[in-house]
């Protein structure tokens, strides 16, 4: 028991601590990339000997980003940009800034201008990405990405080196999906908090280093008896739900997190890299595999169908959708996924989150609430 | 048997109103401070509440908090949601109601009700004063009326100025606008009373209407208002008797049945 507190304190430090583990990775002579959602080929910096950096915001009130973007804008890209602009990120080599949303396409510029010292790798993707046309395309794109980061590496990146990145990466994924499930079964032991840092974590350390502390963290939980689920079950949707009140909040209401489809969590590990094939493909196929995300153009909107089988398949109660606030894709979304749980019957909450805010009360409320209805 | 006194405080954001309930059922006692959570509102309209009913506080079997400011009130021996505390007070008083629109005075809530009195879903405002109380002040304000008397106005008015902006502040230009075009005033506050109904009523079609329709809050008082909102939403409304201490009255219904 102790053990699996220390390691997920560890965990915790680590998430809560980007910056600290960013200087950790400079003063031991390694250089590192930043990484912008959603879905850069990282593993290409992996493969480098390079140390790949997460960037998804921060809890923050921005102010030098304003200068870029309107008030009513993706509080990622916000808090992101501002954080960069502040001198943050000092000491990353380049980051990868992806097109993947609307949001997204100015970052590229934005950033060039607001923080000189530190380069940008753009990365596209092909819109229709499941076609072999679409494919090709982003798999042109990732060799390019491949030039743009040996060039910082100053060395080349074989492909055995990007099919072990390949094959440490999956293994990780496997294990974080590993963890989310222990997470359900042990509730007791594993607060949502814990739950969103110990995944988060992986974002700001190397993949290995996350994947072997959070196989001890499973390896323990998986050898005590599952738990009694006492709360409510619910599934988390939506781009992104690490937000410390949030967690409180859904922690003292007593909702156990059965499973999630967000980007930021299950979303981005699910689907594996294919380890049989030449290994840069394997970085474009992943990205067709993907599925739950708003982000990636998917017009037969298979986000909801699975949705509402992730939610039958662990006996959820209901499910919230956490809205990014100002998310376009996330918005477009929400009306169909709505009528389709609606017609399964399985009782959705949306509550709006950026990362700016300050004030949860009436989150508290509609959470509080929804839990009385469930 | 001696008689169960419960009483249900709901802590708004701009006001605070209680109740004392006698068996569940019988209000003896309630009070309408305009001071809401973070001040001595509560605690004003807690006082005030038992010295309605002549009662001590000594004499309650417990006490119900709800609203914006349910957690902060220490007397309280049960805390739920203002949605809960007013499904279950419109559906004590009114148990036909299968949809229930409150506007308070910083947010609305609409909220759909089962037949048993069930909450099946709700929906709040999105942090917007538009379609609040708050509208309504701020635009009282620049016409230098009092709030009650809007509905007073409205019911002047032979037309509709409308009013184009949804956001507050830029609808207050708009007003001022108006006003230095020396438009008609009767006409504007229509105008302004139909910009809260169209935001509100928005909110009711999402969640989806289902007749009879209640409504309760400060704004239901606005008689303008209401029927702004019948035309939007196709549908007559009814006012609840106790609009604005409904929450109140469901908080203390709730600590009506915890005794049960």
């Amino acid at each position: 028991m102790s053990e699996i507190r220390k390691n997920l304190d560890e965990l915790k430090r680590i998430a809560e601590s980007p910056r600290a583990q960013l200087d950790r990775v400079l003063s031991e002579g390694k250089k590192a990339i930043g990484v912008i959602p959603y879905f850069a080929p990282e593993e290409l910096v992996y493969a480098a000997g390079m140390v790949p950096f997460g960037m998804w915001g921060a809890e923050t009130q921005v102010t030098e980003s304003k200068r870029y973007y309107p008030a009513f804008y993706c509080s990622i890209l916000h808090t992101a940009l501002d954080l960069g602009i502040k001198g943050e990120f000092r000491g990353l080599s380049a980051v990868m800034i992806p097109l993947t949303c609307d949001s997204l396409k100015g970052m590229g510029t934005n950033w060039r201008f607001g923080v000189k010292d530190i380069p940008v790798i753009d990365v596209a993707y092909a819109q229709n990405r499941t076609i072999p046309a679409g494919e090709e395309f982003t798999e042109s794109q990732f060799k390019k990405i491949r030039g743009q980061v040996e060039e910082i590496a100053g060395c080349k990146i074989s492909d055995k080196a990007l099919s072990e990145a390949n094959r440490v990466y999956n293994a990780n994924r496997k294990e974080c999906l590993r963890f989310t499930e222990l997470a359900a079964s042990h509730a007791r032991i594993v607060s949502l908090t814990d739950r969103a840092l110990a995944l988060k974590a992986r974002y700001f350390m190397e993949r290995d280093a996350h994947t072997e502390l959070l196989r001890k963290v499973n390896d323990e939980l998986a050898a005590m008896p599952a738990e009694q689920v006492k709360g409510k079950k619910i599934v988390t949707t939506g781009i992104i739900a690490d937000s410390p009140e949030l967690l409180s909040i859904l922690q003292e209401s007593g909702f156990v997190i059965a499973a999630d489809q967000i980007t930021h969590e299950s979303v981005d590990f699910r689907a594996l890299a294919d380890e049989t094939i030449d290994p840069v493909k394997a970085l474009a196929r992943r990205l067709n595999d993907i599925k739950g995300s708003s982000v990636l153009y998917d017009p037969a909107k298979g986000r909801n169908t699975e949705l509402a089988q992730i939610a039958k398949a662990c006996g959820a109660d209901g499910v919230l959708w956490v809205l990014t606030k100002f998310c376009d894709p996330e918005e477009f979304d929400y009306v169909p996924a709505k009528e389709m749980l609606d017609a399964a019957g399985i009782p959705m909450l949306q509550i709006e989150i950026d990362q700016q805010m300050v004030n949860y009360e009436q989150v508290r409320t509609a959470i509080e609430t929804f839990k009385d209805i469930l | 048997m001696a008689d169960i006194f419960t009483l249900g405080i709901d802590m708004g954001s701009t006001a605070s109103k209680c109740v004392i309930l006698k068996n569940g059922r019988e209000v003896v006692g309630s009070s309408i401070i305009d001071s809401g959570a973070g001040t001595t509102g509560p605690q004003r309209a807690f006082e005030a509440c038992l010295k309605d009913a002549g009662i001590e506080q000594g004499q309650l079997s417990n006490i119900t908090a709800t609203g914006y400011g349910r957690n902060s009130f220490e007397a309280a021996d049960f805390v739920i949601s203002e949605l809960s505390a007013h499904t279950l007070g419109v559906h004590t008083m009114y148990p036909q109601a299968r949809t229930l629109l409150d506007i308070g005075g910083q947010d609305a809530k609409v909220m759909s009700i089962g037949e048993s009195g069930r909450l099946e879903n709700f929906l709040m405002n999105d942090k917007c004063a538009a379609g609040t109380g708050r509208f309504l002040e701020v635009m009282a304000r620049i016409l230098e009326v009092g709030v009650a008397d809007l509905k007073d106005l409205d019911a002047k008015a032979e037309g509709t100025i409308s009013i184009s902006s949804t956001c507050t502040v830029f609808a207050e230009s708009e007003v001022i606008s108006q006003l230095a075009k020396e438009a008609d005033i009767p006409s504007l506050v229509r105008g302004i009373n139909a910009s809260v109904a169209a935001k509100a009523a928005s909110l009711v079609k999402r969640l989806g209407v289902k007749e009879p329709v209640y409504m309760t809050g400060g704004v239901a008082r606005n008689t303008g208002v209401v029927r702004a909102l019948e035309k939007e939403l196709g549908t007559e409304i009814t006012v609840s008797e106790i609009q604005q201490i409904n929450g109140a009255y469901g908080a203390a219904v709730y600590g009506y049945g915890k005794v049960r």
